[in-house]
């Protein structure tokens, strides 16, 4: 197996690649044009995936494979691999993959991109689409012992399936005593103090040190792309976002549905309500980072400690603002297709006293974060060269977000693929050289600061907003129907990292597939890199560093 | 005390104070009765100081502990049942018994179930030679520091027979981490404690006080009393470091480490046998504070008569249990690799210096 890291020739990635020069790399690997509303797309062979792929990685940039969604049509199955550049995501290329109904069989883009491991398990899982040369084929989302692929065209939605104890063996079962073994096998989870949910880390371990890890997840999978399959365009699908990530980053997910559909539907979004959205969605960045933080203390501190109170205590603030703006505390619900639900709280005054306070308290709390936590030596100790992960395995990962960050890669879809009110506002991209544990806790120590200064402009701009044009909604159909066949793939920034969602419209009020690239499902799958060779702790500090939250890797 | 019609018998030889099994012989008159009756009377003072510990510990465990970590995290904890919430403790006491004793089906029979009382004996029985004031001292052999830190050390035989017996991964690594911990830490312990040892130039307990009581310098009126603690600081703060590792607390707390190894040697207990080892947790933190106000901070000295010995010296081990939660409240575990490390190459490094520079002075003093 090829570790992938090898470039073959070396490019300028900050090259533009038109689509001229796309199907000139293609060249007639290219069978015909699918185009995305979002990117231009290419129909290619099931047998020359790894080479189209190492070509537009290697020779054209393309160095983030994003998402790949995979979907059954009446007369074929069909891989789509929607590729990025970390220097620039406005570039982007779909490689569209069919295999016949009867034996679905596509090459591997493991060797290409290691995120295409996970990926293409949960492609078999659900749809199935089975990889050749995929490094280890099983499913990854269901238990082994189901039977079927919940999202291919013949399976029995309403058959129940009881896994019975019998049949679903406990996994902490076996035994894995070896005669010669001197090494220990130990269950990490699924119901562990550490994990954030439910997470099961199989362990190797060589004395305290951490010989192999394989994250195992799924424990928390609710068919959410199933539901939101399910659910109609315009009011249905919009309160399934907020449980992807649940922990106060609601209305960044729901701007990446938001996003999405009124892409797909060409909808257009008033400023008034752009500003606000942008606000809300860097008050629940703070909100999530805030969560982040506390826990990661939790994780290193290991125990209830001052820190993650205080990390509490802050986010609550946040928390009561939300509730003011939205009327809920978590599962906000609050933007709508082509706006948001209803205008600020009156009285409006209060509304940004609130939030002004928020901002003026927040340096006060920034720094005392820094004396307590970043500044505490033996933290500094623990923290920094741990859970090391190179900027190059980060982007083979699919990495995003604040983890892709602390890499120092400077990638973050609010400027890179600007969208709501970002472009408009003076704000930075945090970025930190460590690659370790350390420096992804100063990235979310920094980025709260920086949400706060696009906060504090967007109230700058609401109080000032002329009384008679605050329209917080355009004219949206009452019924959304794309036309058959439309497909797009979009992705906003969200607390984790690059939270996108790919929409193949069916003519219908329903989505005909709905596909949720999560960020934690990537930054998850980079834990065995940065912590196989350290300490059991380190492990656990990493994987507090990841900042997952399981609903939205298993979504 | 001046007996009536008896002289009392001190315990030791060569010991001039009177001990406690002795006065309460004098008192119930028991001492008449021969050894029989000092037998009994030796029972009842132990029980005595048996229950003021557990009582503290009591205190300690379900509710001062809570209030404590609580006014550090700004929150409120317990305070529905009874004044402050202090019921909380009877409550609890109800809980932990009635819960289910649940034991591992492959768990080492014998080891498993003596583990906590081994935990929570070893100690129990330091208390017994601890001068604490107001004529509260069991016994004050020769050889009395010693003593402590022998059965005190007895606590890690019970963490890994808790460790292996358990059959569970989390506990062994616990064990196997607590047994690595005191031993890295007992050394520069002991060490640091020769080291006052080697002013008093006795291991008896009582002397050890004794030695402390004539004043150091005097102030502007305010005599600052000769402890050790203001004579060597650099001692002082060894073995308060030493300490907290000894007795796992944070930043040593890595055999129990809830985050990464869930409890450590204790995962698989409950119900009564949780209690006994959290009682032995305890009773470890608190026999702690009481060497460390024995050796340093003068035991049972303070302001006022000497019968109030007793509240000063239940005072200082308070302030150390207080210490505890404080760095608990404030500070990260250190990784167990790094706890070694400073164990090994600093801790024991600078007692030893502590131990070397203290007697080169005391040498030329003297």
């Amino acid at each position: 197996m090829s570790t992938g890291l090898e470039p073959r020739r070396q490019v300028g990635v900050d090259v533009e690649t038109t689509e001229e020069e796309l199907e000139e790399l293609i060249g007639d690997r290219a069978l015909a044009r699918d185009d995305h509303k979002n990117a231009p797309g290419f129909v290619i062979r099931p047998d020359e995936v790894q080479d189209v792929l190492f070509d537009l990685r290697d020779e054209a940039g393309f160095d983030h494979l994003s998402c790949l969604t995979a979907q059954e049509y009446a007369d074929r199955y069909e891989s789509i691999y929607h590729l990025k550049k970390y220097a620039d995501p406005t570039q982007e290329v779909s490689i569209v993959v069919p295999t016949t109904s009867d034996e679905p069989t596509s090459q591997s883009a493991e060797p290409v991109f290691r995120t295409a491991d996970w990926h293409e398990r949960e492609a078999f899982d659900l749809v199935g689409i089975d990889y050749e040369g995929h490094p280890d084929p099983r499913r990854i989302l269901l238990p082994e012992t189901w039977q079927g692929h919940p999202l291919s065209l013949d399976y029995n939605q309403t058959k129940p399936q009881v896994v019975s104890l019998t049949e679903h063996a406990n996994p902490i079962q076996p035994d894995q005593k070896g005669a010669e073994s001197d090494t220990m096998f130990l269950n990490i989870g699924p119901h562990h103090p550490a994990t954030h949910g439910v997470l099961h880390i199989k362990t190797v371990l060589d004395g305290e040190t951490v010989a192999d890890v394989e994250p195992d997840v799924g424990y928390l999978h609710r068919c959410e792309e199933q539901m939101c399959q399910s659910g109609t365009y315009r009011h249905q699908i919009m309160p399934y976002p907020d449980r992807w990530d649940y922990v106060s980053a609601g209305l960044l997910n729901e701007w990446a549905y938001a996003r999405v559909a009124e892409d797909l539907a060409d909808l257009e979004v008033p400023e008034y309500a752009q500003v606000i959205r942008t606000m809300g969605a860097e008050l629940c960045r703070i909100a999530s980072h805030m969560l982040a933080l506390a826990t990661f203390a939790l994780d290193v501190y290991g125990d209830f400690t001052a820190i993650f109170q205080y990390g509490m205590r802050d986010r609550e603030i946040v928390q009561d603002i939300l509730e003011d703006l939205t009327g809920q505390r978590l599962m906000f619900n609050y933007f709508r297709l082509g706006g948001v639900a209803w205008d600020l709280p009156e009285p409006r005054e209060e509304f940004f006293e609130k939030i002004r306070d928020l901002l003026d308290e927040l340096p006060a709390k920034v720094a005392e974060y820094d004396d307590l936590l970043t500044g505490n030596e033996i933290f500094q100790v623990r923290c920094v060269d741990t859970g090391i992960l190179e900027p190059e395995v980060a982007k083979q990962y699919g990495c995003t977000g604040p983890v892709a960050r602390g890499s120092g890669i400077d990638y973050d879809l609010r400027r890179d693929d600007p969208y709501g009110y970002y472009e408009n506002l003076e704000w930075d991209v945090v970025t930190e050289d460590g690659c370790d544990n350390y420096s992804r806790v100063l990235v979310r120590m920094q980025e709260v600061e920086q949400s706060a200064k696009i906060i504090e402009q967007c109230v700058d701009l609401l109080e000032d907003w002329p009384e008679d044009d605050r329209e917080i909604q355009s004219n949206v159909p009452r019924t959304l129907k794309p036309e058959a066949d439309t497909e797009t793939y979009r992705a906003v920034e969200g607390a984790k990292g690059e939270l996108g969602i790919y929409i193949r419209a069916d003519g219908t009020d329903k989505p005909g597939r709905f596909k949720i690239r999560s960020p934690c499902f990537h930054n998850l799958s980079a834990l065995p890199e940065m912590s196989e060779g350290e300490y059991i702790p380190d492990l656990i500090a990493s994987l507090g560093s990841l900042d997952i939250v399981l609903g939205e890797v298993d979504r | 005390m001046s007996g009536a019609s008896f002289a009392p018998v001190p315990l030791q030889q060569d010991s001039d104070t009177v001990l406690l099994p002795e006065r309460v012989a004098d008192l119930t008159g028991l001492g008449e009765l021969g050894v029989a009756g000092e037998l009994v009377a030796a029972f009842i003072a132990a029980f005595f100081v048996g229950n003021l510990m557990l009582a503290m510990t009591g205190v300690a465990g379900p509710w001062a502990k809570r209030k404590i970590t609580a006014a550090f995290t700004d929150r409120i904890a317990v305070n529905r049942i009874g004044p402050f919430g202090l019921f909380i403790i009877v409550a609890d006491a109800v809980r932990l018994l009635s819960k289910e004793l649940i034991i591992p089906e492959n768990a080492d029979r014998p080891a498993y179930d003596l583990a906590p009382i081994v935990v929570a004996g070893s100690a129990m029985l330091g208390f017994a030679v601890i001068p604490m004031g107001s004529g509260i001292q069991l016994a004050d052999p020769e050889i009395g520091l010693a003593y402590v830190f022998a059965v005190s050390g007895i606590a890690s035989v019970g963490l890994v027979m808790a460790g292996y017996s358990s059959s569970n991964k989390y506990s062994l690594l616990g064990g196997l981490r607590a047994v690595a911990q005191n031993i890295a830490y007992e050394i520069p312990l002991v060490v640091t404690g020769m080291s006052v040892v080697i002013f008093t130039g006795t291991l008896q307990l009582g002397g050890i006080v004794e030695a402390q009581t004539e004043p150091l310098i005097t102030l502007g009126g305010f005599a600052i009393p000769a402890w050790y603690a203001f004579i060597n600081p650099f001692a002082f703060g060894l073995f308060l470091v030493a300490n907290f590792a000894e007795v796992g607390r944070n930043p040593f707390d890595t055999p129990e480490a809830p985050t990464e190894i869930v409890a450590g040697y204790q995962t698989e207990y409950s119900s009564v046998y949780f209690v006994l080892i959290y009682l032995g947790e305890f009773l470890h933190i608190f026999l702690g504070g009481a060497v460390i106000a024995t050796l340093f901070l003068g035991g049972p000295a303070g302001p006022g008569p000497a019968a109030l010995g007793i509240v000063w010296f239940l005072v200082k081990i308070w302030a150390v249990f207080l210490l505890t939660q404080w760095l608990r409240s404030a500070l990260p575990r250190v990784r167990i690799d790094q706890m070694i490390e400073i164990g090994w190459k600093g801790m024991l490094v600078l007692s030893f210096a502590n131990l070397v520079l203290t007697a080169l002075i005391v040498g030329m003093i003297a």
